[in-house]
């Protein structure tokens, strides 16, 4: 089967390139490895589209997504994303806290970002439900949060609307070169795909679908862990994160919280299907309650796990590769993918068009830890 | 973080039957059940169970519930009520809700008997309060001694609709119709029996239209489906009821399976999404095994045997018990399980259209269509026999894995033999002498008494009765037909409770001898 | 399956389409439908695009009706598109007694 472009991996970042290529008329082929559309991170994450505390390498994706993408998200595709910009609280309630809070906003404040320290009562101007607890928090206020389930089937749906191929269950265990070009992607089954340009968007996986080109991208997998509580009435629309980072998260449209987990046992997950650990939700339920009481009785309803990968400088490769014309990285995205996807869907079809990319991606290239 | 050899994570059926065995072998067991009550489906079982002496025939569902929990406890296993296991992780550790508190607790080995849950299908108005399960009725009524509602049409025609109809009877009711889509009964003729000759209309190849009501049920229509499962125009029948009863199959409660990383299959045999295990019911993952419904959907009868088969299982494998003894244990318990997936209703036999009993005989065809065996028809079966004095007779029918009739008589009038399945026959060369106690031990409540001459133009029925008040001596009544039809005026001579008819009443009526073969029931009240 | 191209028939409306499905999460007929001709053909994405068994009886009621619809839109046996994954808590379960819990 050929195909203008191979996206091999079929979560938020595949399925927004496919999207991006299919509405200018480049034909697209995205093969999921897994049953599902969306299986990996793209819909395990905790759903932020933030601008503060993150590294200023990719800073500039996720400005531009929220500038020019994430607010007119939900119309694009025709799906209610769920988009909320109305800020990002990042609480401290110790003195260590507050350091690490203003190392953060002193970084980002260079980079231009419109963020700033603010005491515990300010923070409970923003957000009445916070507890005493909470001493010290970051604000930006352009920062926000949005569904990763609704976007990533929503780039899904408008892509494949707009004709972008999508194959799941097929897994792709090699890509190919021909005559010094990777132009094939091989899947278990034998199924050999064929493009000009091959997207590697499929997560930790890629890692060893780079190697059979004698590529590699250091990255190592990582467990994290999500939970979701019952909907109860609006409360607030902030996106939320702590200094100890031993949660995130915030209310959905539908009105439940999705809280992101960091029981700190998540680096030595065993490997294989992701799997909740007997006892991250419960400490995340402690940390959570401890700057919001008012949640005590709400009921939890659902946890899960899942893989993200993780790069080791941190921050994604969004790159060509000199060494393997034809291929483009999208992999390493360290567990702030989510925010960024928008734009690095774009960013990728620009690629993979030979176009001028929206902003510079050269923080992100191939090799750059020589 | 406590510990045991082994996690039962349900005490139904199945999990409190591995218990004991588990626990006979010296193992230490807890047993996690969700409700206030344990027992799982058991305790809400009123009606008799079918099968053989070994395996609790004719005792009631709830005592048998009682009886496996007095044997786990005398064994020491420890059953912990309204403990609710909300995950299960790697290294066979599960965590309980006990009260407000999450409890750790690792097994060397874990059995998953999460049992079922119903059912539902839908039509305009399903979601209207007065739509609710059969289980659910029988748990009002059985459980909490709340009555459902008081017009209830049932959905389905299984051994589930069929029972809780007559439940619903029972506790005082009013079943108008039952409905089911297929084309036959679903379960046993005689579960269908009982409630149609109490004058309940059957409604074959029907299905809900819908439920009517604003905030609250206030009646249904059911129309008949052609062959495409359309509903055929102008074939639609109203009724006003308050309740309906959805008796549409059960789906096995399988995500602990799933959680624990079991290997799982969707698996239409087995009612749905199940684990897939071995011969000795272990999963996929070492140690776990799964047992009764939750690995497919069956009866209690051989949930329990799968109970016991993984609870000798988990034994061996735990060094409680030689390999060559569980072998020998298991393979017993295998042929019980055989001995029960016979007859008519085996696992294998689903959607297979059976046309003749193992005799040879034509089954009843008006049976299968409306509920009750057709006057002409069940002369053909070899329970149902003349003779000028006192006698049974057994309109049983179809093949079940059942025999306690044959053990009843003392006199040996009943014969089944050693194939438990065959229909029961008469002796003509005993002699009845009236005792009753076929008619008590017939779980199906098929077996009548029969006089069929008197002598003064009369005939004597006796019938169980399971309905209060009881009929006094004396007291006249009417006599209804197979179908629930009245057929004429009957005279209650005799009402006979003993302890070991355990609540099964024997009703004797008087009734013109020409309705000896007609007159099944009888209702109080104003003669016709 | 497999092939997200798979041709399906058009979409037409249909008089039941306005029946809610999953309960929990009030999701009807006609949007289960739709979201299969949207591309969403596994029981997990039917789940994540509409949110249908993600209530408070996590699919216990509703899976095998969405099973059905979405396997008749699809042309398919129910048996053939999977089922969700099973997630811990098995039941709804308060924050604060979770918090409680240090794993003894």
């Amino acid at each position: 089967m050929k195909a203008d472009v191979v996206i091999v991996g079929g979560g938020i970042m595949g399925c927004a390139a496919a999207y991006n290529l299919a509405q200018n008329g480049v034909s697209v082929i995205v093969l999921e490895g897994s049953e599902n559309i969306g299986n990996g991170g793209s819909v395990r994450n905790g759903g932020g589209v933030r601008q503060s505390g993150r590294d200023p390498r990719e800073l500039p994706l996720v400005m531009y997504a929220i500038k020019h993408i994430w607010p007119n998200l939900s119309d694009m595709l025709d799906t209610n994303v769920e988009y909320h910009q109305q800020g990002n609280l990042r609480l401290g309630g110790t003195e260590q806290n507050q350091k690490i809070l203003e190392g953060l906003t002193e970084r980002a404040v260079k980079c231009g970002l419109d963020v700033r320290m603010i005491s515990g009562d300010e923070a409970r101007e923003i957000n009445p439900y916070l507890s005493d607890a909470v001493t010290c928090a970051s604000w930006c206020p352009t920062d926000g949060h949005a569904n990763p389930l609704m976007a990533t089937m929503g780039y899904y749906k408008m892509a494949r609307r707009l004709g972008a191929h999508f194959i799941s269950d097929e897994k792709i265990v090699s890509l190919r070169k021909i005559k010094g070009k990777v132009c094939q992607a091989i899947s278990a089954s034998g199924n050999v795909y064929e493009g000009d340009q091959i997207i590697l968007a499929a997560g930790y996986e890629s890692r060893f679908l780079a190697s059979t080109v004698g590529v590699d991208v250091p990255m190592q997998p990582v467990l994290l862990e999500t939970l979701v509580t019952e909907a109860v009435a609006p409360m607030f629309w902030q996106m939320l994160g702590t200094a100890d980072a031993d949660f995130y998260g915030h209310q959905t449209d539908h009105g439940s919280f999705v809280f992101g987990l960091n029981s700190g046992l998540e680096p030595f997950a065993k490997p294989g299907k992701p799997v909740s650990s007997s006892i991250a939700a419960s400490a995340a339920c402690r940390g959570i309650m401890r700057y919001f009481p008012s949640l005590a009785e709400i009921k939890v309803v659902r946890s899960w796990a899942g893989w993200i990968d993780i790069c080791a400088d941190h921050v994604p490769v969004i790159s060509k590769v000199e060494e393997a014309p034809g291929l483009i990285l999208a992999c390493g995205f360290s567990g702030h993918g989510f925010g960024i996807s928008p734009a690095v869907g774009l960013v990728l079809a620009q690629l993979a068009t030979g176009q001028e990319t929206a902003v510079d991606l050269s923080p992100l290239r191939y090799g750059r830890w020589a | 973080m406590k510990h045991y050899d082994m996690i039962i994570v349900g005490a139904g059926p199945a999990g409190l039957s591995a218990a004991i065995e588990a626990a006979k072998r010296g193992m230490k067991v807890v047993v996690y059940d969700e409700n206030a009550k344990p027992g799982g489906q058991l305790f809400k079982q009123i009606h008799k169970f079918f099968g053989s002496r070994e395996h609790y025939a004719k005792i009631r569902g709830f005592q048998i519930g009682e009886k496996l929990l007095a044997e786990a406890s005398e064994l020491g296993v420890e059953v912990v009520l309204d403990a609710i296991v909300i995950g299960i992780f790697p290294e066979k550790e599960v965590t309980v809700k006990i009260g407000e508190h999450v409890t750790h607790a690792k097994g060397d080995t874990i059995l998953i008997a999460t049992g079922a849950s119903e059912n539902m299908v839908t039509f305009p108005g399903w979601t209207l309060p007065g739509v609710i399960g059969a289980g659910a009725a029988q748990t009002m009524m059985n459980l909490h001694g709340v009555l459902p509602g008081h017009r209830v049409l049932m959905l389905g025609t299984g051994n589930v609709g069929l029972v809780v109809s007559f439940q619903l009877m029972q506790a005082g009711c009013e079943v108008v119709a039952l409905a089911d889509a297929a084309p036959r009964v679903g379960g046993y003729g005689v579960h269908a029996s009982k409630v149609a000759r109490c004058g309940v209309p059957f409604y074959l190849s029907h299905t809900i239209v819908s439920a009517e009501g604003e905030d609250h049920v206030t009646g249904v229509t059911i129309g008949q489906v052609d062959a495409n499962w359309q509903i055929i125009e102008g074939s639609e029948k109203h009724f006003d009821v308050d309740t309906i009863c959805l008796a549409v199959g059960l789906s096995p409660m399988s995500k602990l399976c799933d959680m624990a990383g079991c290997d799982m299959e969707d698996n239409p045999a087995k009612a749905g999404f199940v684990p897939v295990v071995d011969e000795y019911g272990e999963t996929s993952v070492s140690g776990i095994y799964a047992a009764g419904d939750v690995s497919g959907i069956e009866e209690a009868s051989s949930a329990m045997i799968e109970g016991r088969i993984a609870g000798i299982a988990a034994a061996v494998k735990l060094g409680y018990l030689s390999e060559a003894e569980g072998t020998a244990e298991i393979e017993k318990q295998k042929a019980a399980l055989g001995g029960l997936r016979q007859g008519m209703f085996a696992p294998g036999m689903r959607g297979k259209q059976i046309t003749e009993t193992e005799e040879g005989i034509a089954i009843s065809q008006n049976l299968l269509q409306y509920g009750f065996v057709s006057d002409e028809e069940v002369e053909r079966f070899p329970g149902v026999t003349h003779s000028s004095g006192i006698h049974p007779v057994m309109e049983c029918t179809q093949n079940i894995p059942c025999n306690p009739c044959q053990d009843a008589c003392k006199n040996h009038c009943i014969k089944i033999g050693s194939h438990i399945t065959s229909l029961p026959s008469v002796d003509p060369e005993a002699k009845c002498t009236g005792c009753g106690m076929c008619v008590a031990a017939c779980s199906g409540q098929a077996i009548f008494l029969v006089r069929e001459d008197c002598g003064d133009g009369t005939a004597e029925i006796t019938l169980p009765y399971e309905f209060l008040p009881l009929p006094q001596k004396g007291e006249k009544g009417t006599a209804l037909s197979r179908k629930g039809e009245a057929v004429c005026e009957a005279e209650v001579v005799g009402v006979r409770t003993a302890k070991v008819f355990d609540h099964t009443n024997l009703l004797t009526m008087k009734v013109p001898k020409e309705y000896a073969m007609k007159a099944r029931f009888f209702r109080k009240g104003e003669p016709v | 399956m497999n092939d997200r191209n798979r041709e399906l028939k058009p979409f037409v409306e249909a008089p039941d389409d306005d029946m809610i499905i999953c309960r929990c999460e009030e999701i009807t007929k006609g949007e289960i439908r739709r979201a299969v001709h949207d591309g969403m053909f596994t029981l997990t994405e039917i789940r994540r695009y509409l949110r249908t068994g993600m209530g408070l009886c996590q699919g216990q009621t509703c899976t095998k009706l969405v099973k059905s619809i979405v396997a008749r839109e699809l042309g398919v046996k129910p048996n053939a598109l999977g089922s969700a994954t099973g997630r811990a808590p098995m039941r709804p379960i308060e924050m604060q007694i979770l918090a409680k819990d240090k794993g003894e």
